[in-house]
This record gives structure tokens, sequence and C-alpha cells, in this order.
């Protein structure tokens, strides 16, 4: 990727972060669950652990390591799949939804 | 309604207004560095990326050792390039061999060699026995899949600055006004500049590393590689003007050094490495100084891989390469020896010797089974790991495709391309002493980068099935473009 274009995509990803952390907030006010420093720092973690897996298999992909990717995406799916079950329960998500707006 | 923050006493207003204020100026300030490292990107430079030292990128800053870099345990010795050199060796055998004679038909250095390591004599004629018949029968069967590899391997190899065959005193020193070379050597301003300049230089002439040291006499063979203007039977005194090396190296191409041992080749970059080094010795000379290169495929004087370790630029690994932390073992180097003064390089220590401890893919790997599982050994006075060189040169004859293996290169952890994963595992080895992560990063390479089974290297006649450790790239596959 040219230093242009390699610019430019973290700047956007920035943005989608950003709006991420934003959505996510207001999601959660909406079903009623505080949120501590915490919580934001293990929901970080996790959004870390997903892009890493996302990113481990495509980049493996694009080296042409197929086999690399076939592994990574089993063993870091499971781990992110089940810690996103985990946080999720951790943040006490019900189906409980707040009348604040 | 304002909203009074009962901590800080800020209300949502001011919040955002604080907010605004300091996104503003950051954003600012990002702007601008954007907008500077955007113009003075070296990447911008088309068609000339390669050219200015982008690729030494490693802060071997926090890396460097002030101690000596190999382990002296005694009295040390020089190598004797006629008969512990493979190359040397082997020619020598194939010229004097007879079989009725045995090896009371070998000359005295030969002769010493073989009963001092009489089971290498055995491996040394293997080739001769068995492998060269069986590979000529498999070449006539399985050649042509490898028609475009052989073509570009001779094509990267057909630029060959000519060999030095004259001795350092007559070779190495500018020849005065009538050629272009100055009488008397230039002053420099100060050794810091002069370094400075040269690795530029090298980088500009087409190295990807460049390192500088004192030369240790120890790594000047003892006797000569035939060719270089040495009495062959006599022994080098080392020339007074070889006070410093400079060590340049270019890698191989990335993807068919992943298609090793068919696909790739030494050539492409034994072929840059020798025109950078040749192009430092010229420029050397015009600054009034004797230079001398010593260059791939065999005109050397000396052993270069533990003058890359002074210089700077690596460890030595398992398998007895270099591990640079940019480019792995993918790497051809060269040397310059000189009497420039320069400010040298400090030896690095990033990880490796850890680290080889416990991987061993490379020793898993090599089909030859040159490559020792054990502990490292002595060799003339020094410890370290040792490669068996007949085993590795006989497997050089078993497989087809270009001559050579490059397997450990290929498999080595280290030589992995220069993406985020890679980097990220290369940092995290080099700065963790426990060990902890070299474990379990080497499990992750065998289940993650694993290749196939070290006898399907092999030609069939020898129980193999061609086989290479990645696909070759797109550009090297014969069925692809020649009806065959």
């Amino acid at each position: 990727m040219n230093s242009f274009f390699n610019n430019f995509f973290w700047f956007v990803e920035g943005i989608f972060v950003c709006l991420i952390f934003i959505g996510f907030k207001r999601w959660m006010k909406n079903r009623g669950v505080r949120m501590t420093i915490w919580k934001w720092i293990l929901f970080a973690a996790w959004l870390f652990l997903s892009g890493f897996t996302i990113a481990f298999i495509t980049t493996s992909i694009g080296e042409g390591e197929d086999r690399a990717a076939l592994m990574g995406g089993i063993i870091f799916g499971i781990i992110t799949i089940v810690s996103g079950v985990g946080i999720w329960r951790a943040l006490n998500i019900k189906g409980k939804v707040s009348n604040e707006r | 309604m304002v909203n009074k923050n009962s901590c800080s006493g800020l209300d949502r207003r001011d919040f955002l207004k604080i907010s605004g204020a300091a996104g503003a100026v950051l954003g600012t300030i990002g702007i601008g560095i954007f907008g500077y490292e955007s113009g003075k990107d070296p990447l911008t430079y088309t068609g000339c990326e390669g050219l200015q030292g982008i690729a030494q990128n490693f802060n071997r800053g926090r890396f460097t050792i002030d101690g000596p870099p190999h382990e002296r345990v005694g009295p040390t010795e020089r190598a004797d390039a006629r008969s512990e050199v493979i190359f040397s060796r082997f020619s020598r055998l194939m010229r004097q061999w007879n079989d009725e004679k045995g090896i009371e038909g070998l000359d005295d250095v030969l002769k010493k060699y073989y009963k001092d390591h009489p089971e290498d004599l055995e491996i040394d004629l293997e080739i001769r026995r068995e492998i060269f018949p069986k590979r000529m029968s498999d070449w006539r069967k399985y050649y042509k899949q490898f028609i475009l590899a052989e073509a570009w391997s001779d094509a990267m190899g057909s630029v060959w600055p000519p060999g030095i065959h004259e001795a350092p005193e007559k070779s190495d020193f500018p020849r005065g006004p009538r050629y272009g070379e100055p009488r008397k050597p230039y002053k420099m301003k100060s050794a810091e500049k002069t370094s400075r300049l040269i690795k530029e230089m090298a980088h500009r002439f087409g190295a990807a590393l460049v390192g500088i040291t004192r030369l240790n006499p120890d790594w000047v063979y003892k006797y000569p590689m035939p060719g270089r203007g040495f009495d062959p039977e006599k022994r080098i005194e080392v020339p007074s003007h070889w006070e410093y090396a400079i060590v340049v190296a270019t890698p191989m191409s990335w993807d068919p050094m992943y298609a090793n041992p068919n696909y790739g080749t030494s050539h492409d970059a034994y072929s840059k490495s020798r025109i950078v080094a040749y192009r430092l010795a010229a420029f050397i000379k015009k600054l009034g100084y004797p230079a001398r290169p010593h260059t791939p495929g065999t005109d050397y004087d000396l052993m270069v891989p533990p003058i890359m370790i002074d210089a700077g630029l690596g460890e030595q690994g398992r398998h007895s390469v270099v591990i640079t932390p940019e480019l792995g073992c993918n790497v051809r180097p060269a040397v310059v020896t000189t009497n420039l003064p320069m400010k040298t390089d400090k030896p690095i220590k990033f990880g490796v010797e850890e680290f080889c401890k416990s991987c061993k893919i490379c020793a898993e790997n090599c089909p030859s089974g040159a490559i020792s599982s054990g502990d490292k050994v002595v060799v003339r006075g020094y410890r370290r790991y040792a490669l068996h060189s007949s085993k590795c040169h006989n497997f050089w004859y078993s497989n087809l495709g270009n001559m050579g293996c490059r397997i450990c290169i290929a498999v080595c952890p280290y030589t992995r391309k220069s993406n985020w994963i890679h980097k990220t595992a290369l940092n995290i080895t080099a700065n963790d002493p426990t060990g902890i992560s070299h474990r379990i990063l080497t499990m992750l390479q065998k289940k993650f980068y694993s290749g196939p089974d070290p006898k399907d290297y092999y030609i069939p006649s020898l129980g193999g099935k061609n086989a290479s450790y990645r696909k070759p790239p797109w550009w090297l596959r014969t069925e692809d473009f020649i009806e065959i």
C-alpha cells in the first residue's frame, strides 16, 4: 500500500472506531447498562481481539499462507467468540430496554 | 439546562468547547505531520524505493553489545579454504579421485582432511557414485517443469562483474591519475562522517543492509580459495590495509525463495551483492584508498558470516546462516576490505541465540540432516552451531530446478515478509528475556506454516516427490506459459 492510502486508511479506520464507541455507548444507555472504566477496557480489548482475528486471517491469505489463515481463523476465532460471550455476560446486557433516550 | 459535573465542575457545553478546541489543535497538528511525512516519504521516489536504505529499519541501538559476539573458548585457527570450504574440496576431489588408488591418490591437503574426517569422504563421493546418475535420469523426465525457473535464475546471474585474480598488493590500490584515481588518499574530515557516507553510498548502489567493522584476522582464510591471486599452497599473510570490513547484503526474491529448493535461486542476490561490492570498492579507490571486494559465488579471501555478525547486521542461527532483524536469513552478503578510516558498528543480540535453542525448525526440515538439533560445538576455537557442509552440498544435487537448496532459509521463522504479523512477532521475541514467547511462537510457526515432509524434497529416484516448500509464483510456472 502506498503511503497516502496507508495514512488515509488509518484516518478512515479511526473514524469508524469512534463511531463504534459512540454507537456502543448509546446502545448500552438504551439497555440501561452503566459502563464503568473496566467495562470500557474490556470492550476495547475485545474490539482489538476481533480486529486482530480478522486482520490475521486476511493478511495470511494475502501472504499466500492459507493454512495459517485457516488455523489462525479457527484458534483466534474461537477465542474471540468465547471471550465475546464472556464479556457480554460481564457487561450484564439484558433484554431490558431503558426508557431513557 | 446546564448539566454540572459534580467532580470537575465542568458543564457539558464547556466540555464540548474544550474537546472541540483540542480536536481542532490536534487535527491541525496531525494534518501538518501527515503533509510533512507525505512530502518526504522515500516511497514517493518512484522506481528508486529500494536504493535509500529503507529496508534497514530495525532499531539496533537498543540491542547492541560491547563485548565480542563470538564465544572464544581456546586457541583459534583460521580456516583452510582448500579443504574446509566444500566447493574447493569437492572440485579438488573430483579432479583427483581414482577408485583404484583411493585416498592415497589424493594430494596432501585432501589426504589430511579426509583422514581427519573419514565420514566426509564417503558423503562427498556419494554425489559421483549415486546422486549424479540418478539426477541425470530424473532431469530428463522432469526438467521441463523448471524451464522458467532456470531461465530466470540464469538471467539474474548474467550480470556478474569479473573476478579479481591479482594479489591484494596489486589489485586493491588505486592505479593513479592515468586511470582517474588519485595518487594519494584524500584526507577525510572524520571517521563518523565517512562511515555515514559509505553507508549511504552502499544503499544507493543497491544494498538492503550495510554494516562496518574492524576485520578480525581470524576470519581470513589460512590458505586461499583458487583464482584470487594468492599462491594456492602458501599461507595468506593478512594484508595490513585490510583494517576495516564493510558488509553489504541484499535479499533473494521472496516468492521464489519460499518455493525452494526447486524454484528459488541464489543468483539474483549474488549478482546484486557482487555489483554493490564492486561499486563500493570503485568508490573507495576514487577517494585514494585501497579496497578489495569479497563476493559471491566463491570469490572470497575470508569467511563472511562472522564478519556480518561483527558488523551488527545479525546473529548466527542454528543453520549457520546469519539471521538479520530485517530480512531474516534471506540475505546474500559481500564484503569490501579497506583501510579507509570509519566509525564501526557494534554487534547486536536480539534474541536469536535463545530462540534457536528451542526452535529447531530448520533442523527438522533439512532434508539432508546437515543441521544439528544438538548444542553448539567448538570450531577452530569458537563455540558455534556447525553445519555439516558435505551433507548439505549433497542435497544440492539431489533436487531439480535451480542449483542449491535454501530450505533452511525459507522455513526459518525469522525469514518472513515485513508485515505487521511478523514484525510484531519479531519485536516480542527480541524483547522477551524469559523465552516464553519463543516457545509459543515456535509452536504457532510449526502449526501455521508447516511444509512438506523433508523426504519429499528429493528427486523421485532418491525417494522424493520434487516438492517445494511453497508453490512457485505464477511467473515461474512453466506449464502456464510453455507447451510441454
